[in-house]
């Protein structure tokens, strides 16, 4: 078994098995319209996934809103935005709202051997969010972990293939989050796209959300849904 | 026949001598005078030039003074790489003093990683050590240690302190006595024609007869056009550290003795210098 799911701590992924998850996760993607893509780069043949949109960022959202309705606050804090508005649309929806262009790539870590999840974000007029930005913009219900530890979670570094500044989201929680997931029944994990259960995970920290369309079982699976 | 211990050492306290230039079209009150400095090759730039940034703060008024960037020949440098290996990579067969330009405005976005304090060279500095580790060791070495002891690593190389830094970073370079070596060999390739920054991979110290691996048969793994055929001229260099290593020299030896602090071995590919 190329995806050792055997500890529960370690949730491993050799590079052909994570370039094979990423195929099956492109084709989904492409059936319900999400969006991703696979770049191979010229010199290596190794590749990532990527994806770009916009979302409309109200800044002044007070955190306590989080407390009030759950629901709403991720998609007022996030309002997914299918086509990229033009300045004049954002300026037009209220003074306290702007659009941010969000490019994510999903990378593999041979070092840790799992997927890491690198994003950039720019306004219109292409000016980049800083990291402090990014930190605040972070969903509400992630703000504690955060605050304990924010040079642990989301940093700046170089993109490992095109050589310029993206964020990350560390590796190393990423199995703390897997492992809070997955619990204690890996037998029905067996046969899920390993890409799809950990994009949904770590995903929505950073304002990028799966839709449900990624959980629907191909006919020769048949078993439970919540197995996503 | 020199000691390993001092081929770390050797590798510690290694200088540039280096002259600062302020970029022409900054503001300034009056003449900004060049600043010269000796720069470790094992640390980072942005850790090491708090001297020059305030040489050239006192021509200039305070609202011109952003966050501080270095550029060689056209080049912004990329404050997080070492400077060992920045040096290397862009000047090594150039004459001396090495020659960086200081800018204050324009910080370019899309090529440097902020730095606007001492905590980002530091949380930078421990991920490259528990990369390395994650390698090494499966990250037991690291995640075993307290604390204390990763700050002692970081005010090691902030200080220029080598026993201090030494003390812990020696349990980084253990590995088991049934082993001969680590797990996998953190290493970094750079090239400055390509686009991709540097090229990693896993690779194995010990080959699985046993015998010990060589610089040779890593690039030859990873980057074989580094090595040229035996009939070839050989067009390119392999630097570490401002030298050329034998070939022949085993890896798990140039990780032990001549990684950086950060734990990685940095190789440069560079053109062979024609003359």
């Amino acid at each position: 078994v190329s995806c050792s799911m055997a500890r529960e701590e370690d949730f491993f992924l050799e590079e052909k098995r994570f370039k094979q998850y990423c195929e099956e996760f492109v084709k989904r993607s492409q059936q319900i319209g999400d969006g991703w893509e696979w770049r191979t780069s010229k010199d290596l043949g190794d590749g990532y996934l990527s994806k770009t949109h916009f979302q409309v960022r109200n800044r002044h959202i007070p955190p306590d809103l989080k407390e009030k309705n759950n629901d709403n606050t991720e998609q007022t804090l996030f309002a997914h935005v299918e086509e990229p508005l033009d300045d004049s649309q954002a300026a037009g929806v209220g003074g306290a709202e702007e659009v941010v262009r969000y490019e994510y790539h999903v990378l593999y870590s041979s070092s840790y051997q799992v997927p890491v999840l690198y994003f950039r974000a720019c306004f219109l007029d292409g000016r980049p969010l800083t990291l402090d930005e990014i930190w605040a913009s972070v969903h509400a219900s992630y703000q504690a972990r955060l605050q304990e530890g924010p040079w642990d979670t989301i940093t700046q570094q170089e993109h490992p293939i095109l050589g310029q500044p993206f964020f990350v989201l560390h590796p190393c929680r990423t199995s703390e989050f897997i492992s809070a997931v997955l619990g204690g029944s890996q037998k029905h994990h067996r046969h899920t796209n390993y890409i799809i259960l950990w994009l949904s995970t770590v995903g929505p920290v950073v304002g990028l959300n799966l839709p449900l369309g990624y959980a629907k079982l191909a006919p020769e699976q048949g078993t439970n849904a919540d197995s996503m | 026949m020199t000691d390993d211990k001092d081929v770390l050492r050797d590798v510690w306290f290694g200088r540039i001598p280096t002259c600062f230039t302020l970029y022409q079209d900054e503001i300034t009150e009056r003449e900004a005078e060049p600043y010269y400095l000796l720069l470790p090759r094992i640390s980072y730039l942005t850790l090491v030039t708090d001297k020059v940034k305030k040489h050239f703060q006192k021509v200039m008024r305070q609202e011109e003074v952003n966050e501080i960037w270095f550029e060689y020949e056209g080049t912004p440098l990329k404050w997080h790489y070492p400077i060992g290996l920045l040096f290397d990579l862009h000047a090594s067969n150039t004459a001396l003093p090495w020659s960086i330009t200081v800018h204050f405005k324009n910080f370019p976005e899309k090529d440097l990683l902020r730095c606007h304090s001492k905590d980002v060279i530091e949380a930078h500095f421990m991920a490259c050590i528990k990369e390395a580790d994650a390698l090494k060791h499966k990250s037991q070495v690291i995640n075993e240690m307290q604390k204390k002891d990763h700050k002692q690593l970081w005010m090691g190389l902030q200080n220029d302190k080598f026993e201090q830094f030494w003390a812990i970073n020696r349990k980084l370079m253990e590995y088991p006595p049934e082993d001969n070596g680590f797990r996998y060999i953190p290493f970094r390739i750079y090239q400055a024609t390509t686009e991709r920054p540097f090229i990693q991979k896993l690779f194995r110290p010990i080959a699985s007869g046993g015998q010990l691996h060589t610089l040779g048969d890593l690039l030859k793994d990873v980057c074989p056009s580094a090595i040229t055929p035996e009939d070839g001229e050989q067009k390119t260099q392999v630097m570490i550290h401002g030298i050329e290593p034998m070939l022949e020299t085993p890896i798990q030896w140039l990780s032990e003795h001549m990684s950086y602090p950060d734990n990685f071995l940095h190789i440069s590919i560079i053109p062979r210098p024609t003359d």
